[in-house]
């Protein structure tokens, strides 16, 4: 119960309460509907789009990329650091070749421009 | 088994009882912080110093209407809120507020969840919390809403990796993700990490300030041209919720997750009783949270695509030399 067993009690009762807090309003507020009052923010010009949801430019999907090359570096590094004093030299080495050979990705995504916003 | 759950669920009610409460509260206390620090006032008619307003504001806004804009995705548009809520909540469960102690025999640790993978649950509540932010743009059907969380995106895809690296340098030194054990091996040292990582706690704050969109990583609001960026088409309490899981819940998690790395948890000279553990580690956390509502009210704001660089160009390699040299002095003075 000190464990897992109470994050999921935790988890449950959180998920509960953000629930209730999210349909508080449907239960205690107003009822009385008026015809323009669900209309999307515009700043008060009539809509250009019914669908705000369209085709858009992101313009940072190479990070997406580089994120999950990344995340996954680190992912691996932290059991790594948890056990480095076990493991010794060979730990060290290991990791080092590690993140030199992901540096050398680091610096070509830098010199291919990928990570500048996409215009 | 039964008293084990009794005891969880004793720790859980504390948890958010104190939480939600200082989540309320630090409503005012921004308020009147970013108050004086424009030569405002801040609240001041409800109640003494409007210490009651937070309650005032809670009232008004669940009686308010609920309003959903037209077009809206309504099942992804509740959703956005659950998601942005519950993580926040979560990163509180593997706080450790204070060292252990026994009652009737029975040990009691003030955590809610002792496991020995906390730092990571920190950063899966992180990771998941943008979900909120996204869902809440996409399900609005506003253009507006959509801009604002497709930048929360970019940031938090920078960001992500930052944090991670920079904690490293404490995982090493320590040899542990557990909360518990990280301020342990603090107060068997002696010494805060403050003091071999200081690069690491730098980089931490800047991941804080962008995890939790607070200025001048706040482009997802940016009220100037966004209005308020994501939940603009929410009203009432939902609109009430984001800030509280984003601004309040979240910074003062994230400012906990600091101490215990950084300023070493709970351990202070025992000059407030059986209870100074506890109001040194709320100390050191406030601090933290004071110093981000400072910045907040002081700077002004960057662009997008400037957070996206000074996270990719400048605090990624700073970051991974930190990792490489903090495993090289390990490894020699160990």
């Amino acid at each position: 119960m000190e464990g897992y067993g109470a994050f999921l009690i935790f988890f449950l009762i959180a998920l509960a309460l953000a629930s209730v807090m999210t349909i508080l309003n449907d239960i205690l507020g107003a009822k009385k509907k008026d015809p323009m009052e669900d209309y999307p923010y515009e700043c008060g010009v009539p809509l250009y789009d019914k669908e705000a949801r369209g085709n858009f430019k992101q313009g940072y999907y190479m990070f997406g990329l580089l994120l999950i090359l990344f995340d996954i570096e680190v992912a691996f590094l932290f059991p790594w650091a948890v056990v480095f004093k076990e493991i010794g030299l060979y730990g060290l080495i290991e990791a080092v070749l590690f993140i030199l050979i992901l540096f050398l990705g680091f610096i070509y995504a830098l010199r291919k421009r990928a990570l500048k916003w996409q215009t | 088994m039964i008293i084990d759950v009794l005891i969880a669920l004793g720790k859980i009610a504390v948890v958010l009882l104190v939480g939600l409460g200082l989540g309320a509260y630090l409503t005012w206390v921004e308020r009147k912080v970013a108050g004086h620090i424009q030569a405002r006032m801040g609240p001041s008619v409800v109640g003494p110093f409007g210490l009651f307003q937070p309650i005032a504001d809670g009232v008004k806004l669940v009686t308010k209407e609920s309003i959903i804009p037209r077009g809206a995705d309504v099942p992804v548009y509740y959703l956005a809120l659950i998601l942005a809520l519950v993580p926040s909540f979560l990163i509180f469960s593997v706080v450790p507020f204070g060292p252990s102690f026994t009652v009737f025999g029975r040990e009691i640790k003030p955590i809610i969840s002792d496991v020995n993978i906390g730092l990571l649950i920190v950063f899966a509540m992180g990771s998941i919390a943008v979900y909120g932010t996204i869902f809440a743009g996409w399900a609005s059907n506003s253009k507006y809403a959509f801009i604002g969380s497709l930048r929360k995106a970019a940031v938090i895809v920078s960001y992500e990796v930052v944090l991670g690296f920079a904690v490293l340098g404490v995982i090493l030194i320590a040899g542990s993700l557990s909360t518990v054990e990280i301020v342990n091996s603090q107060i068997e040292k002696g010494i805060w990490y403050i003091v071999y990582q200081p690069v690491a706690f730098i980089l931490y704050l800047f991941c804080m300030l962008a995890e939790s969109g607070r200025v001048p990583f706040d482009i997802q609001e940016a009220e100037a041209e966004l209005v308020t960026g994501y939940n603009v088409e929410y009203g009432g309490m939902r609109f009430g919720l984001f800030p509280l899981a984003e601004w309040y819940l979240n910074v003062v998690g994230l400012s906990a997750i600091a101490v215990v790395l950084f300023f070493g948890g709970w351990s202070g000279p025992h000059i407030f009783g059986p209870l100074s553990p506890y109001i040194w580690f709320l100390v050191k956390t406030f601090a933290l949270v004071f110093f981000t509502l400072w910045l907040h009210w002081t700077l002004p704001r960057f662009q997008a695509k400037d957070i996206t660089d000074i996270a990719w160009k400048i605090l990624l390699p700073i970051a991974l030399l930190n990792v490489v040299v903090t495993a090289f002095v390990v490894y020699l003075f160990s």
